[in-house]
Protein backbone atom coordinates (compact mmCIF):
# COMPACT_ATOMS: atom_id res chain seq x y z
CA UNK A 1 0.00 0.00 0.00
CA UNK A 2 2.99 2.25 0.53
CA UNK A 3 3.99 1.83 -3.12
CA UNK A 4 1.20 2.98 -5.39
CA UNK A 5 2.65 1.28 -8.46
CA UNK A 6 2.43 -2.19 -7.00
CA UNK A 7 -1.04 -3.63 -7.40
CA UNK A 8 -2.39 -5.79 -4.62
CA UNK A 9 -0.97 -6.79 -1.29
CA UNK A 10 0.94 -9.90 -0.16
CA UNK A 11 0.47 -11.52 -3.53
CA UNK A 12 -3.32 -11.21 -3.63
CA UNK A 13 -5.34 -8.73 -5.60
CA UNK A 14 -6.64 -5.90 -3.45
CA UNK A 15 -10.35 -6.89 -3.16
CA UNK A 16 -9.35 -10.45 -2.31
CA UNK A 17 -6.99 -9.17 0.36
CA UNK A 18 -9.76 -7.10 1.95
CA UNK A 19 -12.08 -10.10 1.97
CA UNK A 20 -9.41 -12.25 3.63
CA UNK A 21 -8.74 -9.56 6.26
CA UNK A 22 -12.44 -9.28 7.01
CA UNK A 23 -12.79 -13.05 7.35
CA UNK A 24 -9.78 -13.25 9.68
CA UNK A 25 -11.05 -10.36 11.79
CA UNK A 26 -14.51 -11.95 11.99
CA UNK A 27 -12.92 -15.22 13.10
CA UNK A 28 -10.88 -13.42 15.75
CA UNK A 29 -13.93 -11.64 17.14
CA UNK A 30 -16.08 -14.74 16.94
CA UNK A 31 -13.39 -16.81 18.58
CA UNK A 32 -12.94 -14.25 21.30
CA UNK A 33 -16.67 -14.17 22.04
CA UNK A 34 -17.20 -17.93 21.94
CA UNK A 35 -14.07 -18.86 23.86
CA UNK A 36 -13.63 -19.07 27.58
CA UNK A 37 -12.17 -15.56 27.93
CA UNK A 38 -15.08 -13.91 26.15
CA UNK A 39 -17.59 -15.99 28.05
CA UNK A 40 -16.21 -14.71 31.32
CA UNK A 41 -15.97 -11.09 30.16
CA UNK A 42 -19.46 -10.89 28.67
CA UNK A 43 -21.62 -13.25 30.72
CA UNK A 44 -24.87 -11.93 29.30
CA UNK A 45 -23.97 -12.89 25.72
CA UNK A 46 -26.05 -15.74 24.32
CA UNK A 47 -24.42 -17.73 21.52
CA UNK A 48 -25.76 -20.84 19.78
CA UNK A 49 -24.82 -24.12 21.41
CA UNK A 50 -22.48 -25.33 18.67
CA UNK A 51 -20.38 -22.16 18.80
CA UNK A 52 -19.43 -22.14 22.45
CA UNK A 53 -16.30 -24.05 23.35
CA UNK A 54 -16.90 -26.69 25.97
CA UNK A 55 -14.24 -27.18 28.60
CA UNK A 56 -11.58 -29.69 27.51
CA UNK A 57 -11.26 -33.11 29.11
CA UNK A 58 -7.90 -34.62 28.26
CA UNK A 59 -7.57 -38.33 28.95
CA UNK A 60 -4.20 -39.79 29.88
CA UNK A 61 -4.89 -43.55 29.64
CA UNK A 62 -6.14 -44.71 26.28
CA UNK A 63 -9.60 -46.31 26.42
CA UNK A 64 -10.26 -49.77 25.00
CA UNK A 65 -12.51 -49.58 21.98
CA UNK A 66 -13.10 -53.24 21.18
CA UNK A 67 -11.46 -56.63 21.43
CA UNK A 68 -9.92 -58.68 18.65
CA UNK A 69 -9.39 -62.31 19.74
CA UNK A 70 -9.30 -61.15 23.36
CA UNK A 71 -6.72 -58.49 22.57
CA UNK A 72 -7.90 -55.03 23.61
CA UNK A 73 -7.64 -52.41 20.85
CA UNK A 74 -7.23 -48.85 22.06
CA UNK A 75 -7.71 -45.67 20.07
CA UNK A 76 -3.98 -44.92 20.07
CA UNK A 77 -3.29 -48.36 18.60
CA UNK A 78 -5.64 -47.55 15.74
CA UNK A 79 -3.72 -44.34 15.09
CA UNK A 80 -0.43 -46.21 15.18
CA UNK A 81 -1.68 -48.67 12.57
CA UNK A 82 -2.94 -45.81 10.44
CA UNK A 83 0.59 -44.38 10.54
CA UNK A 84 2.08 -47.73 9.57
CA UNK A 85 -0.32 -48.16 6.67
CA UNK A 86 0.25 -44.58 5.57
CA UNK A 87 4.02 -45.05 5.58
CA UNK A 88 3.74 -48.34 3.71
CA UNK A 89 1.52 -46.82 1.03
CA UNK A 90 3.73 -43.76 0.66
CA UNK A 91 6.90 -45.80 0.34
CA UNK A 92 5.19 -48.08 -2.18
CA UNK A 93 4.05 -45.08 -4.19
CA UNK A 94 7.49 -43.51 -4.09
CA UNK A 95 9.45 -46.60 -5.07
CA UNK A 96 6.97 -47.91 -7.61
CA UNK A 97 8.43 -46.08 -10.56
CA UNK A 98 11.86 -44.86 -9.58
CA UNK A 99 13.60 -42.75 -12.15
CA UNK A 100 17.12 -41.52 -12.55
CA UNK A 101 15.76 -38.00 -12.80
CA UNK A 102 13.35 -37.96 -9.84
CA UNK A 103 9.86 -36.57 -9.92
CA UNK A 104 8.52 -34.34 -7.18
CA UNK A 105 7.51 -36.97 -4.64
CA UNK A 106 10.63 -39.03 -5.16
CA UNK A 107 12.80 -35.94 -4.79
CA UNK A 108 11.26 -34.98 -1.45
CA UNK A 109 11.88 -38.43 -0.05
CA UNK A 110 15.35 -38.65 -1.52
CA UNK A 111 16.18 -35.35 0.12
CA UNK A 112 14.81 -36.38 3.52
CA UNK A 113 16.32 -39.86 3.55
CA UNK A 114 19.61 -38.58 2.18
CA UNK A 115 19.77 -36.06 4.99
CA UNK A 116 19.25 -38.72 7.65
CA UNK A 117 21.73 -40.97 5.87
CA UNK A 118 24.41 -38.28 5.91
CA UNK A 119 23.67 -37.65 9.59
CA UNK A 120 24.10 -41.38 10.30
CA UNK A 121 27.39 -41.50 8.47
CA UNK A 122 28.72 -38.37 10.15
CA UNK A 123 27.99 -39.74 13.64
CA UNK A 124 28.60 -43.49 13.33
CA UNK A 125 31.22 -43.49 10.58
CA UNK A 126 31.01 -44.73 7.00
CA UNK A 127 30.52 -48.46 7.52
CA UNK A 128 28.50 -48.45 10.75
CA UNK A 129 26.32 -45.60 9.56
CA UNK A 130 25.23 -47.74 6.61
CA UNK A 131 24.41 -50.59 8.98
CA UNK A 132 22.44 -48.53 11.49
CA UNK A 133 20.56 -46.42 8.97
CA UNK A 134 17.45 -48.64 8.50
CA UNK A 135 16.49 -48.85 12.17
CA UNK A 136 17.31 -45.22 12.89
CA UNK A 137 15.36 -44.02 9.88
CA UNK A 138 12.38 -46.22 10.70
CA UNK A 139 12.22 -44.81 14.21
CA UNK A 140 12.48 -41.30 12.80
CA UNK A 141 9.72 -41.76 10.24
CA UNK A 142 7.36 -43.57 12.62
CA UNK A 143 7.66 -40.98 15.38
CA UNK A 144 7.50 -38.10 12.93
CA UNK A 145 4.39 -39.25 11.11
CA UNK A 146 2.71 -40.29 14.35
CA UNK A 147 3.13 -36.72 15.49
CA UNK A 148 2.24 -35.05 12.21
CA UNK A 149 -0.76 -37.19 11.29
CA UNK A 150 -2.41 -36.39 14.61
CA UNK A 151 -2.22 -32.68 13.73
CA UNK A 152 -4.49 -33.11 10.69
CA UNK A 153 -7.79 -31.36 11.45
CA UNK A 154 -10.49 -33.95 12.08
CA UNK A 155 -8.07 -36.61 13.23
CA UNK A 156 -9.16 -36.46 16.86
CA UNK A 157 -12.63 -35.00 16.44
CA UNK A 158 -14.58 -38.20 15.80
CA UNK A 159 -16.13 -39.01 19.15
CA UNK A 160 -17.49 -42.25 20.48
CA UNK A 161 -19.12 -43.05 23.79
CA UNK A 162 -17.95 -45.89 26.00
CA UNK A 163 -19.59 -46.46 29.37
CA UNK A 164 -21.00 -42.94 29.36
CA UNK A 165 -17.66 -41.22 28.68
CA UNK A 166 -16.78 -39.45 25.46
CA UNK A 167 -13.56 -40.54 23.80
CA UNK A 168 -11.83 -39.85 20.52
CA UNK A 169 -12.00 -42.67 17.99
CA UNK A 170 -8.37 -42.19 16.98
CA UNK A 171 -5.76 -40.33 18.99
CA UNK A 172 -2.11 -39.66 18.22
CA UNK A 173 -0.19 -42.82 19.00
CA UNK A 174 2.62 -41.00 20.78
CA UNK A 175 0.24 -39.71 23.45
CA UNK A 176 -0.07 -43.19 24.91
CA UNK A 177 2.81 -44.27 27.18
CA UNK A 178 2.93 -47.71 25.60
CA UNK A 179 3.98 -46.62 22.11
CA UNK A 180 7.06 -44.63 23.20
CA UNK A 181 7.91 -47.48 25.58
CA UNK A 182 7.73 -49.96 22.71
CA UNK A 183 9.98 -47.83 20.50
CA UNK A 184 12.38 -47.34 23.42
CA UNK A 185 12.56 -51.11 23.92
CA UNK A 186 13.24 -51.59 20.22
CA UNK A 187 16.13 -49.16 20.44
CA UNK A 188 17.34 -50.85 23.67
CA UNK A 189 17.43 -54.28 22.03
CA UNK A 190 19.08 -52.76 18.96
CA UNK A 191 21.85 -51.21 21.09
CA UNK A 192 22.48 -54.41 23.04
CA UNK A 193 22.45 -56.58 19.90
CA UNK A 194 25.05 -54.52 18.10
CA UNK A 195 27.07 -54.05 21.28
CA UNK A 196 27.27 -57.82 21.78
CA UNK A 197 27.86 -58.50 18.10
CA UNK A 198 30.61 -55.99 17.43
CA UNK A 199 32.36 -55.38 20.76
CA UNK A 200 31.63 -58.79 22.37
CA UNK A 201 33.44 -59.05 25.71
CA UNK A 202 34.30 -55.35 25.79
CA UNK A 203 30.62 -54.56 25.82
CA UNK A 204 29.89 -56.95 28.68
CA UNK A 205 32.96 -55.78 30.57
CA UNK A 206 31.59 -52.27 30.49
CA UNK A 207 28.78 -53.36 32.80
CA UNK A 208 30.09 -56.43 34.65
CA UNK A 209 33.68 -55.62 35.47
CA UNK A 210 34.68 -58.29 38.03
CA UNK A 211 38.07 -59.04 36.51
CA UNK A 212 40.40 -56.64 38.37
CA UNK A 213 38.72 -57.36 41.72
CA UNK A 214 39.14 -61.12 41.58
CA UNK A 215 42.64 -60.77 40.20
CA UNK A 216 43.61 -58.77 43.27
CA UNK A 217 41.87 -61.28 45.57
CA UNK A 218 43.77 -64.07 43.86
CA UNK A 219 47.02 -62.29 44.53
CA UNK A 220 46.44 -62.69 48.30
CA UNK A 221 46.93 -66.45 47.97
CA UNK A 222 50.24 -65.82 46.29
CA UNK A 223 51.28 -64.03 49.46
CA UNK A 224 50.89 -60.49 48.15
CA UNK A 225 48.31 -58.29 49.87
CA UNK A 226 47.30 -55.65 47.33
CA UNK A 227 44.86 -53.40 49.21
CA UNK A 228 44.76 -50.70 46.57
CA UNK A 229 44.09 -53.30 43.86
CA UNK A 230 41.13 -54.74 45.75
CA UNK A 231 39.81 -51.27 46.40
CA UNK A 232 40.11 -50.26 42.75
CA UNK A 233 38.48 -53.51 41.64
CA UNK A 234 35.53 -52.87 43.94
CA UNK A 235 35.19 -49.36 42.54
CA UNK A 236 35.22 -50.75 38.99
CA UNK A 237 32.41 -53.16 39.88
CA UNK A 238 30.47 -50.24 41.29
CA UNK A 239 31.09 -48.13 38.17
CA UNK A 240 29.94 -51.03 36.00
CA UNK A 241 26.74 -51.22 38.06
CA UNK A 242 26.17 -47.51 37.54
CA UNK A 243 26.66 -47.91 33.79
CA UNK A 244 24.17 -50.75 33.76
CA UNK A 245 21.68 -48.64 35.70
CA UNK A 246 22.05 -45.79 33.25
CA UNK A 247 21.50 -48.25 30.40
CA UNK A 248 18.15 -49.18 31.94
CA UNK A 249 17.16 -45.65 32.92
CA UNK A 250 17.69 -44.52 29.32
CA UNK A 251 14.50 -46.39 28.42
CA UNK A 252 12.47 -44.52 31.02
CA UNK A 253 13.90 -41.23 29.84
CA UNK A 254 13.26 -42.10 26.17
CA UNK A 255 9.68 -43.06 26.97
CA UNK A 256 8.73 -40.06 29.03
CA UNK A 257 10.47 -37.53 26.83
CA UNK A 258 8.41 -38.49 23.81
CA UNK A 259 5.21 -39.18 25.73
CA UNK A 260 5.46 -35.96 27.72
CA UNK A 261 6.18 -33.76 24.75
CA UNK A 262 3.38 -35.19 22.66
CA UNK A 263 0.80 -35.21 25.47
CA UNK A 264 1.75 -31.69 26.48
CA UNK A 265 1.31 -30.57 22.87
CA UNK A 266 -2.10 -32.20 22.67
CA UNK A 267 -3.26 -30.59 25.91
CA UNK A 268 -1.79 -27.25 24.85
CA UNK A 269 -3.83 -27.34 21.64
CA UNK A 270 -6.96 -28.30 23.59
CA UNK A 271 -6.52 -25.45 26.06
CA UNK A 272 -5.73 -22.97 23.27
CA UNK A 273 -8.85 -23.99 21.39
CA UNK A 274 -10.82 -23.65 24.60
CA UNK A 275 -9.56 -20.17 25.51
CA UNK A 276 -9.71 -18.56 22.08
CA UNK A 277 -11.06 -20.79 19.30
CA UNK A 278 -9.99 -20.49 15.64
CA UNK A 279 -7.13 -18.06 16.23
CA UNK A 280 -5.04 -19.07 19.21
CA UNK A 281 -4.41 -22.71 18.18
CA UNK A 282 -2.81 -21.62 14.88
CA UNK A 283 0.64 -20.62 16.19
CA UNK A 284 0.60 -23.65 18.46
CA UNK A 285 -0.06 -25.89 15.46
CA UNK A 286 3.11 -24.53 13.87
CA UNK A 287 4.94 -25.10 17.15
CA UNK A 288 3.65 -28.68 17.26
CA UNK A 289 4.93 -29.32 13.74
CA UNK A 290 8.38 -28.22 14.88
CA UNK A 291 8.19 -30.21 18.13
CA UNK A 292 7.18 -33.37 16.27
CA UNK A 293 10.20 -33.01 13.99
CA UNK A 294 12.58 -32.28 16.87
CA UNK A 295 11.32 -35.17 18.99
CA UNK A 296 11.60 -37.62 16.10
CA UNK A 297 15.10 -36.35 15.42
CA UNK A 298 16.10 -36.68 19.07
CA UNK A 299 14.71 -40.17 19.42
CA UNK A 300 16.54 -41.46 16.36
CA UNK A 301 19.75 -39.50 16.96
CA UNK A 302 20.04 -40.64 20.58
CA UNK A 303 19.52 -44.23 19.48
CA UNK A 304 22.27 -43.72 16.93
CA UNK A 305 24.62 -42.16 19.49
CA UNK A 306 24.01 -44.94 22.01
CA UNK A 307 24.55 -47.70 19.50
CA UNK A 308 27.72 -46.02 18.30
CA UNK A 309 28.91 -45.83 21.90
CA UNK A 310 28.10 -49.52 22.39
CA UNK A 311 30.00 -50.55 19.27
CA UNK A 312 33.13 -48.63 20.26
CA UNK A 313 33.29 -49.01 24.06
CA UNK A 314 37.08 -48.91 24.40
CA UNK A 315 37.29 -45.14 24.76
CA UNK A 316 34.82 -45.02 27.62
CA UNK A 317 36.48 -47.86 29.50
CA UNK A 318 39.97 -46.41 29.27
CA UNK A 319 39.05 -43.02 30.60
CA UNK A 320 38.10 -44.42 34.02
CA UNK B 1 -6.95 -26.14 53.33
CA UNK B 2 -8.86 -29.11 52.01
CA UNK B 3 -7.33 -31.92 50.01
CA UNK B 4 -8.38 -30.50 46.63
CA UNK B 5 -6.65 -27.18 47.26
CA UNK B 6 -3.45 -28.91 48.35
CA UNK B 7 -3.54 -31.06 45.22
CA UNK B 8 -3.83 -28.01 42.99
CA UNK B 9 -1.07 -26.25 44.92
CA UNK B 10 1.16 -29.29 44.55
CA UNK B 11 0.54 -29.44 40.80
CA UNK B 12 1.36 -25.76 40.38
CA UNK B 13 4.47 -26.01 42.53
CA UNK B 14 5.67 -29.10 40.69
CA UNK B 15 5.38 -27.35 37.35
CA UNK B 16 6.85 -24.06 38.51
CA UNK B 17 9.83 -25.48 40.36
CA UNK B 18 10.37 -28.11 37.68
CA UNK B 19 10.56 -25.45 34.97
CA UNK B 20 13.30 -23.56 36.83
CA UNK B 21 16.15 -25.91 36.04
CA UNK B 22 15.42 -26.47 32.35
CA UNK B 23 14.90 -22.73 31.94
CA UNK B 24 18.37 -22.00 33.27
CA UNK B 25 19.78 -24.85 31.20
CA UNK B 26 18.22 -23.63 27.97
CA UNK B 27 19.45 -20.13 28.73
CA UNK B 28 23.01 -21.36 29.14
CA UNK B 29 22.71 -23.41 25.95
CA UNK B 30 21.47 -20.43 23.97
CA UNK B 31 24.27 -18.31 25.40
CA UNK B 32 26.87 -20.87 24.36
CA UNK B 33 25.40 -21.25 20.89
CA UNK B 34 25.24 -17.49 20.34
CA UNK B 35 28.86 -17.11 21.40
CA UNK B 36 29.88 -19.91 19.10
CA UNK B 37 27.95 -18.31 16.26
CA UNK B 38 29.50 -14.92 16.86
CA UNK B 39 32.98 -16.37 16.83
CA UNK B 40 32.42 -18.66 13.90
CA UNK B 41 29.45 -17.69 11.73
CA UNK B 42 30.28 -20.31 9.09
CA UNK B 43 29.46 -23.12 11.52
CA UNK B 44 25.83 -22.05 11.74
CA UNK B 45 24.35 -25.37 10.57
CA UNK B 46 26.03 -27.79 12.98
CA UNK B 47 25.76 -25.36 15.88
CA UNK B 48 22.05 -24.95 15.32
CA UNK B 49 21.38 -28.70 15.04
CA UNK B 50 23.37 -29.48 18.14
CA UNK B 51 21.79 -26.61 20.05
CA UNK B 52 18.29 -27.81 19.22
CA UNK B 53 19.23 -31.34 20.26
CA UNK B 54 20.67 -30.20 23.58
CA UNK B 55 17.75 -27.87 24.21
CA UNK B 56 15.31 -30.71 23.66
CA UNK B 57 17.27 -32.82 26.14
CA UNK B 58 17.06 -30.04 28.73
CA UNK B 59 13.43 -29.48 27.93
CA UNK B 60 12.64 -33.12 28.61
CA UNK B 61 13.31 -32.52 32.30
CA UNK B 62 10.70 -29.80 32.34
CA UNK B 63 8.36 -32.19 30.56
CA UNK B 64 8.81 -34.74 33.37
CA UNK B 65 7.65 -32.08 35.82
CA UNK B 66 4.74 -31.34 33.53
CA UNK B 67 3.69 -35.00 33.53
CA UNK B 68 3.78 -35.07 37.31
CA UNK B 69 1.75 -31.87 37.44
CA UNK B 70 -0.83 -33.21 34.97
CA UNK B 71 -1.15 -36.46 36.87
CA UNK B 72 -1.53 -34.57 40.14
CA UNK B 73 -4.13 -32.21 38.77
CA UNK B 74 -6.21 -34.60 36.70
CA UNK B 75 -5.72 -38.20 37.69
CA UNK B 76 -4.65 -38.42 41.31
Amino acid sequence: MAEPKKRGCLGCSFPLFIVIVIIVLALIILGFLSGAIGQVMFPGLELPEWLTASSPEPHLPAPELFHVFGLPITNTMLAGWITVIFLAIVSWAVTRRMKLIPGRLQMVFELALGWIYDLCKSIAGEENGRKFFPVVCTIFLFVLFNAWLSLIPGFGSIEITIHGHHYELIRGSNTDVNTPLAIALVSFVFVIFYGLKNARMDFVKQYLNFGPFFKSIGRIFKGKLDVMGIFEGAIQIFVGGLEFLSLLIRNVSFTFRLFGNMTAGEILLLIAAFLLPFVMPLPFYVLELLIGLVQALIFSLLTLVFVTMAVTPAHGAESH
Amino acid sequence: MDAEAIKMLAAGLAMGLGALGPGIGIGILGYGAMQGLARNPEARGPIQTNMILAIALAEAIGIYALIVAIILAMVA
